[in-house]
C-alpha cells in the first residue's frame, strides 16, 4: 500500500529518486522508489533491513542504482566535487583512522576538502563545539564510548557545513541529555533551512523530530510525507481515533453520531471520556468546536490516538517497527 | 545560523576559484594523511623490517672483519657481491614483498578498517584519491628502499679500506645512482601493478605468488616473454650485470630508452586502470 504517493518534483531545492532500484545480486535493497524530499527533517522509518541505509548510501554515491536516478540538489550522485560541498553523512559504519584523535579525525578530513589550515582547525573546532565534545577532542577516538563516537561523527559529517545532512540511525548509543541536544541540533540546522534526512528503527523518536517521514518496509516505499498528510491519507480504510475527556460524554457521542463521518463513538469505562472513530478528522473538528460552543461540554482534552507514525506504521505494515 | 551559511558559502566559493589548485591541496592532504595513517605508526613496521634485512650483510661483514684476521674483500668482489644483494635480494625479494604490502593493502585495508567511506564521502574525485594513495605508497616505498640501498651500499664499501675512493674518484656514486634509479621503478612498477591487483582481487596473496613466481622465473622464459615482465627492464638498467644462470635463456637487454619509458608507461596504464576501476566502487563494508 502507498498511502500518499506523490510524483517526483524535479527541482534542485530536493533530494529526488526516481523509479530507483537497488539489487545485491539477486538480494532486494530497495525497489522502485520515486520520492523527493525537501528541506527540514525527514525519518527514514522502517525496521532492520527494510532498505534505509539502502537509500541513504544512494543518495551519496556509496552505491549505485542498478535502475534509475539520484539527485541532489540537482547534482547527480557520481558528481563527488560538486556533491559534498553540499552533502553531509554520518553512517552507521563503526571505524575510525587507527590513532586519530577526536579533533584529528575532524580536522584532517576537512584538509582533504581542500580547505587551508586554518579554515580546517576553525572549522573542526566549531563542529566540535556544538556536538559537545570539546573537552574530549583530544582524546583517542579508539577510547571513546558509543555515544561518543556518533557525536564525533555527526560532528565530521557537519563540520564543512553542508546544506544537506544524512544521519543513519544518529541517535543510538545516546544518553537521554545527549539525546535531547543532538534533536535539539537537528532542529536548529533545519530551521535554518538545511536538509536533515534521519534514519531510525524506532518510530516515536522519529515522530517526535521530524517534519515529513518516508516509511519504507521490505526494500519498498509504503507512505511519504508529512506524518498528518499520511495519517489523512488513510482515513476511509482506518478511521482516525480521537478521544476526548469531558463532563458529558453522552451528550456529546449524541451529538458527534449526527455526522455520517463517524462511524464510532464509545464512552470509556470511567464514564468521562469518549473514543470517536471518524472518517473525515478535520469536519469532525470544525464539528467538535461547535458542538463544545453550543452544549457547554466541560472539555478537558482533545486528542488524537492514532495520528503518530507508529500507529501509522502499524496500520501500513501491520508492525510496529521495532523489530529486526 | 546565519553564520553557518554565510561560512559555508565561503567555502564554496573558495572551492570554485581555482580547480588546480584546489586538487593539488587535496593531493596533499591526502597524502599527509596516509603517510601518518600507514607509515608513521605502527603499521610501517613491516615495512621498515624488510627494508632493515639488508643491513645485516654489512654488519656481519664489519664484525667477521673486528674478529677474524682475515684481509677484506677487494672493491671489484664487492662490486659484484652487492650487485647480488641487489638483484637477487633487494630487487626480486624485498621490493616486491613491499610492494605487495603497502600497495596491494591500498583499498582493502580502508575496507578492513571500515574508513574508506570518510574519503568517499569528500569532495575528491576518486581518481584524485586512487593517484594521491599510489604517490603515498611510492613515497613510502622508495623513501625506505632508497635509504636501505644507499646505507648497505655505503657501509659495504667503507668497511673497505680503498671503498672511500672508489665512492669519492671512482664510479662508485654513479653506481649507486643507478642502483637508486632501479629500486624507484622497481616502487613505480611493481606498486602500480599491486594497486591494480587491489581492484580485482580480493586478496592479492594469490596473485603476488604468481607474478612472484614468473618474475622469478624469467630468466628461462624465451625473449619474447621476458618482455612481459617488469624485472627484465630493472635489471638492463643495473650497472652490474650478472651471470644468470647455465638455464638461462639469453636475449638482448632493452637499452635505457626503453626500459624507463617502458615502465613508466606500464606503471601509468596500470593507475589508470586503477582509477577507471575506482569510480565504480561500492561501499558494502558487511560482504568483507
Amino acid at each position: 500500500m502507498r498511502a500518499a504517493a506523490k510524483e517526483p518534483v524535479h527541482t534542485d531545492r530536493q533530494v529526488v529518486f526516481e523509479n530507483v532500484s537497488k539489487f545485491y545480486g539477486e538480494v532486494l535493497g530497495i525497489n522502485r522508489v520515486s520520492l523527493s524530499i525537501p528541506p527540514g527533517i525527514t525519518g527514514l522509518v522502517g525496521p532492520n533491513g527494510s532498505g534505509k541505509t539502502t537509500l541513504m548510501n544512494l543518495m551519496v554515491g556509496l552505491l549505485q542504482p542498478t535502475r534509475g536516478t539520484v539527485r541532489v540538489l540537482g547534482i547527480p550522485t557520481d558528481h563527488p566535487e560538486e556533491l559534498f560541498r553540499h552533502v553531509g553523512y554520518s553512517t552507521q559504519y563503526e571505524g575510525y583512522p587507527p590513532g586519530f584523535t577526536g579533533y584529528q579525525f575532524v580536522e584532517s578530513y576537512l584538509r582533504v576538502h581542500g580547505l587551508p589550515r586554518a579554515e580546517s582547525e576553525a572549522l573542526a573546532w566549531k563542529a566540535i563545539e556544538r556536538v559537545g565534545l570539546t573537552e574530549a577532542a583530544g582524546r583517542k577516538v579508539a577510547g571513546y564510548s558509543k555515544g561518543m563516537r556518533q557525536r564525533i561523527k555527526l560532528a565530521q559529517a557537519i563540520a564543512h557545513q553542508p546544506s544537506v545532512l544524512i544521519l543513519d540511525e544518529p541517535l543510538n548509543g545516546l544518553d537521554p541529555m545527549a539525546r535531547a541536544e543532538v534533536i535539539s541540533l537537528f532542529r536548529e540546522l533545519a530551521d535554518g533551512g538545511l536538509h536533515v534526512i534521519v534514519s531510525s528503527h524506532i518510530l516515536h523518536e522519529v515522530d517526535l523530530i521530524s517534519d515529513q517521514v518516508v516509511l519504507l518496509n521490505g526494500g519498498y516505499v509504503v507512505a511519504e510525507g508529512a506524518i498528518e498528510g499520511v495519517r489523512d491519507e488513510m482515513e476511509e480504510e482506518h478511521p482516525a481515533q480521537v478521544l476526548i475527556r469531558c463532563q458529558k460524554p453522552s451528550l456529546l457521542a449524541s451529538r458527534v453520531f449526527e455526522n455520517d463521518h463517524v462511524v464510532e463513538a464509545r464512552i470509556h469505562e470511567d464514564g468521562k471520556s469518549l473514543l470517536v472513530r471518524t472518517r473525515d478528522a478535520d469536519r469532525f473538528y470544525l464539528m467538535l468546536n461547535q458542538v463544545i460552543l453550543d452544549n457547554d461540554l466541560g472539555v478537558e482534552t482533545v486528542m488524537p490516538t492514532d495520528a503518530d507514525v507508529n500507529a501509522v506504521y502499524q496500520y501500513l505494515i501491520g508492525g510496529n517497527g521495532e523489530k529486526s | 545560523m546565519s553564520e553557518i551559511v554565510t561560512r559555508s558559502e565561503s567555502v564554496r566559493t573558495a572551492a570554485r576559484s581555482d580547480k588546480g589548485a584546489l586538487r593539488r591541496r587535496q593531493l596533499g592532504a591526502i597524502i599527509r594523511l596516509e603517510l601518518r595513517k600507514s607509515f608513521f605508526g605502527g603499521r610501517g613496521i613491516g615495512l621498515y623490517l624488510l627494508a632493515s634485512l639488508p643491513l645485516v650483510i654489512p654488519l656481519m661483514m664489519w664484525i667477521r672483519l673486528q674478529f677474524h684476521e682475515e684481509s677484506p674483500e677487494d672493491i671489484a668482489a664487492t662490486t659484484t657481491a652487492f650487485a647480488w644483494l641487489f638483484q637477487y635480494f633487494i630487487l626480486h625479494f624485498l621490493i616486491f614483498l613491499g610492494c605487495v604490502l603497502v600497495f596491494g593493502n591500498v583499498m582493502r585495508r580502508e575496507v578492513s578498517d571500515r574508513t574508506l567511506h570518510y574519503y568517499f564521502l569528500t569532495p575528491v574525485r576518486r581518481e584524485l584519491l586512487v593517484l594521491a594513495k599510489y604517490l603515498t605508497g611510492l613515497i613510502a616505498t622508495s623513501t625506505v628502499f632508497g635509504l636501505s640501498t644507499i646505507i648497505t651500499y655505503l657501509a659495504l664499501y667503507l668497511i673497505q679500506p680503498n671503498g672511500a675512493a672508489f665512492l669519492l674518484r671512482g664510479p662508485g656514486l654513479g653506481h649507486l645512482g643507478a642502483y637508486l634509479l632501479v629500486a624507484l621503478l622497481g616502487c613505480l612498477g611493481y606498486g602500480a601493478m599491486f594497486l591494480a591487483f587491489g581492484f580485482f582481487f580480493r586478496s592479492p596473496i594469490i596473485p603476488a605468488l604468481f607474478l612472484f613466481g614468473w618474475e622469478f622465473l624469467h630468466s628461462l622464459l624465451p625473449p619474447l616473454l621476458k618482455q612481459m615482465t617488469v624485472i627484465h627492464y630493472l635489471l638492463s638498467l643495473c650497472p652490474v650485470p650478472l651471470s644468470e644462470g647455465p638455464l638461462a635463456i639469453l636475449s638482448d637487454a632493452p637499452s635505457p630508452w626503453v626500459a624507463i619509458p617502458g615502465l613508466l608507461i606500464l606503471a601509468a596504464a596500470l593507475v589508470a586502470v586503477s582509477t577507471l576501476r575506482v569510480r565504480r566502487m561500492e561501499i558494502s563494508y558487511e560482504e568483507d
